[in-house]
């Protein structure tokens, strides 16, 4: 252990603890996850910084979503990410959840993840070397230093736009708010 | 071999047009009602395997131009040669205005997948085929989002732009 960060551990253990356990959400989306696999294997080993796959959402903090989103992948992100326990991260990895990328004019495809659910940080690159997953990642950990990785609390914030987003991309969602909105809240009290 | 599947089909069937572009292609034109004629002919003759179904609109001729890739597999009791394998490209035209075709499914099951594909892309209707429900697309188009009409600028422009981003509002 850094005895430089001794000082950081004594005052925030559970935030040091979170920050180098990463556990990343095996979840696939698109071309990128290819480079995910040389990632977690021995080549560059991400258990250096403390990241590793885990099979269900319940168990990950880090989310890492790796390419073009479609209509219909959108649906089980949304879902992934709202199952995954408090703190979470979320990092867009390519340029297609950045803006679109290539897919900028796609019939399918949405172009800007961040109209959807929050994002921590962006890897650019088309694609990304397995490298630059770990220079985001120690940027991550700065992040959550300064607690500026505050993605989960900027959804519970502002859900109500968000949820209003995703029902403009998917139609009637078919689960529950996650967080009480203006509009439910007030058909609660009108009852 | 080519010269023979060649022959065989233009004496069974009088309106095909035979083509051999390459060695290992042979391109079959028929009319709309009997590509399935030519189909069970094709599989009775070992091309047991279709390994597409695939769909083109022509819209200056306004019809769709359906393509059917026969291929086969080595056998069993066959000898080993290094000759590539013979595909087979049967192609038919259909009308643009209310697209209709039989489906290849009682012939080839495999068709399935591909007709729904072609069915929710292109807006062509299969008669007969067991299920057209939707594959890939969760939203609805007004038109089939593989049609050549489909403005794809436009659409993303009233759909995906008009989302607003959330982030921004609240500064």
């Amino acid at each position: 252990m850094d005895r430089n960060q001794i000082t950081k551990w004594l005052k925030a253990p559970a935030k040091m603890a979170n920050k180098y356990s990463l556990h990343a959400i095996y979840f696939c989306t698109g071309c990128g996850i290819i480079e995910v696999p040389p990632v977690i294997t021995s080549r560059w080993d991400a258990e250096r910084f403390g990241i590793i796959p885990v099979a269900t959402p319940r168990q990950a903090n880090l989310f890492l979503i790796t390419g073009y989103v479609s209509v219909k992948t959108l649906k089980p992100i949304i879902r992934t990410y709202e199952q995954m326990p408090e703190p979470k991260y979320t990092v867009g990895f390519g340029s297609c959840p950045i803006n679109g990328g290539m897919y900028w004019d796609s019939y399918n495809t949405i172009k800007h993840l961040d109209k959807y659910i929050p994002i921590d940080g962006w890897i650019a690159g088309c694609m990304p070397r397995p490298e630059a997953i770990f220079i985001a990642v120690t940027h991550l950990w700065t992040l959550i230093d300064k607690d500026m990785a505050n993605g989960y609390i900027r959804y519970r914030e502002n859900y109500e736009s968000y949820r209003r987003n995703q029902e403009m991309a998917l139609g009637k969602l078919e689960w529950p708010p996650l967080y009480p909105t203006h509009s439910n809240v007030k058909a609660v009290e009108n009852e | 071999m080519n010269e023979s599947i060649k022959e065989q089909l233009e004496l069974t069937f009088k309106a095909v047009v035979v083509t051999i572009p390459e060695d290992t292609r042979i391109v079959v034109n028929v009319k709309k009602d009997q590509v399935l004629a030519v189909l069970r002919f094709l599989k009775d003759r070992k091309f047991d395997y279709l390994a597409l179904v695939s769909c083109i609109d022509w819209i200056e001729e306004k019809e769709f131009e359906l393509v059917y890739i026969l291929t086969r597999y080595m056998k069993a009791d066959e000898e080993h040669t290094d000759q590539k394998s013979l595909h087979l490209i049967v192609k038919t035209r259909i009308s643009r205005q209310g697209p209709q075709s039989e489906t290849a499914t009682s012939i080839f099951s495999n068709a399935e997948p591909y007709e729904r594909e072609i069915h929710e892309l292109f807006g062509i209707s299969f008669e007969g085929h067991p299920r057209l429900t939707p594959l890939f697309l969760e939203r609805d188009y007004e038109i089939p989002p593989f049609r050549k009409d489909f403005d794809t600028r436009k659409y993303v422009e009233e759909v995906f732009d008009k989302i607003p981003f959330v982030e921004d509002k609240d500064k």
